[in-house]
């Protein structure tokens, strides 16, 4: 509900920053087009199917990032700015920060399907979970892994948790950071490649706790 | 000439049979590890001895092409003149009033010679999305006029304002971080490093490999055992990216193909391309 609530103030203030930034916005190179024309034919291609349309909504700090071609060409402020908004967007479990299941962590974690939907042809349905790590990760060894994130092999042992460390202060705050960056990696990482799966909702508080586990805890295959 | 394509072709025919018991339902679930490499094992033995099964839709197309009354339809060098009319694409076309790619062009062309209606185009379109060792005959079309401007350049004309006009909307577009994954064009395919996603490497438009990735449309897909055409391709990229599903010829496909070819001006195209 709280969410919700944010979510149509986000909205509301969208609409009120809007206007009066893409006024400063044309660059003499796009001078011509639109922003109204651009969002036009963006919308002219796709089914008209309520359920989903609602994807296409930006909100400020995608149209921050939509702005520059990567990370090295945004200024300093821009950045300053998605990390202040972002860092607003971070939610955790209802029982604080604990280990989750690595095991329901794993099924999320080699799951590509989450999300994925098309009304043609794919047996994907609207409700199916999962991060798809694997497209960007390396992180079991001896399974194929995308190159584009970090590797991610032996994670928690590199981070330095151990059976003995893992429920002290320091280890919960390790555990912690991590599951920062899984819910919402732009407070960390500006316009990263790595969607906010949390924040969007794509996965819940417990879902990211348990790939967080997954990731860092001394028994999950990642660090054996 | 025409005898070698026909012997690659009856060859290439025999490959895709025996391809195709294990490409069936290979959509519907991820494939395995080893699957995967047997797959990318399977597509370099097809490159390394030059064999492309896509071929033969050309030979279907051609009969499509008449079937369909396609030999009136102007690709922007005179009605049913195809040599070379890809290279040229997109462009502006004052009978329909629009800037088209190929596939909206023979989509328009569809409507006003074949007497279909725009529902009935999508489905002629979209018949063999997400299937596996489909035949369809907009395929085949597709094929045939494009592997008739093999060995030519690309050549979109930039200096027309439309043409212009739905560039710099593509590119706004390629940029877009939208959705619930933030994705946008340039998440994978951008960057001056080779990176991969999972085991694919992908086409980067700062490597300036923009052209190399359409000039190979339609492109035989070794995992499923048919083409896939550009406008797939964007509907698949989009699936993946987590948006809501594409709409085939519309002016969203034409940016992309306007922004695409154009960053591509001076690379030969090579159709068929073969991919895992």
């Amino acid at each position: 509900m709280r969410k919700a609530l944010f979510l149509g103030l986000l909205a509301i203030g969208l609409v009120g920053i809007s206007p009066a930034q893409q006024k400063k916005q044309p660059t003499k190179k796009e001078a011509g087009v639109k922003p109204e024309e651009v969002r036009q034919v963006l919308l002219s291609g796709f089914e008209q199917d309520p359920r989903f349309l609602w994807k296409l909504e930006q909100d400020e700090s995608q149209r921050i990032c939509s702005q520059y071609p990567s990370r090295e060409a945004m200024p300093a402020q821009a950045i300053q700015r998605v990390i202040e908004l972002e860092n607003k967007n971070i939610k955790y479990p209802q029982w604080g920060i604990a280990w989750g299941d690595w095991k329901e962590g794993k099924k999320l974690v080699d799951s590509a399907r989450g999300g994925r939907f098309a009304s043609y042809g794919f047996s994907d349905k609207p409700t199916d979970k999962g991060g798809n790590c694997y497209a960007c990760h390396l992180i079991e060894k001896g399974v194929p892994g995308g190159t584009m994130g970090p590797q991610l092999t032996g994670y928690g042992k590199r981070y330095g948790i151990t059976k003995e460390n893992m429920n002290s202060p320091e280890g919960l705050e390790k555990l912690k950071t991590v599951y920062k960056i899984i819910y919402n990696a732009w407070h960390a990482y500006p316009c990263s490649s790595m969607p906010r799966f949390g924040y969007h909702g794509v996965l819940s508080p417990e879902d990211v706790i348990n790939i967080a586990t997954y990731l860092l805890h001394p028994e999950s295959p990642v660090n054996k | 000439m025409r005898k070698i394509f026909l012997t690659s072709a009856v060859f290439g025919l025999a490959c895709a049979g025996l391809l195709g018991y294990q490409a069936v339902k290979a959509q519907d679930q991820e494939l395995s590890p080893e699957e995967e490499i047997r797959l990318v094992q399977e597509f370099n033995r097809m490159m390394a001895e030059g064999i492309n099964p896509g071929e033969i839709w050309a030979e279907m197309g051609k009969e499509a092409f008449k079937k369909y009354n396609l030999d009136k339809c102007d690709f922007g060098l005179g009605p049913g003149k195809i040599e070379g009319a890809l290279a040229q694409l997109p462009r502006y076309f004052p009978d329909a009033k629009r800037v088209m790619d190929l596939e909206t062009r023979i989509g328009w062309c569809l409507q006003q010679y074949a007497g279909m209606t725009p529902e009935q185009v999508k489905k002629f379109v979209t018949q063999c999305w997400g299937k596996s060792q489909c035949m369809s005959e907009y395929d085949a079309i597709v094929m045939y006029v494009s592997m008739a401007s093999n060995g030519y350049k690309i050549n979109v004309n930039l200096k027309d304002p439309q043409v212009k006009r739905m560039y710099e909307i593509g590119k706004q577009i390629y940029y877009a971080r939208l959705g619930p994954w933030d994705f946008n064009c340039a998440t994978c395919h951008a960057g001056q490093k080779e990176v991969r996603i999972r085991a694919t490497v992908l086409w980067s438009a700062d490597r300036g490999e923009a052209g190399k990735a359409v000039g190979i449309f339609p492109k035989y897909l070794v995992r499923w055992a048919q083409p896939m055409t550009l406008h797939y391709r964007y509907a698949e990229c989009m699936r993946q990216m987590r948006w809501p599903t594409f709409e085939p010829h519309s002016d969203l496909a034409v940016a992309l193909s306007t922004f695409l070819y154009g960053n591509g001006n001076g690379t030969e195209i090579k159709v068929p391309g073969i991919g895992r």
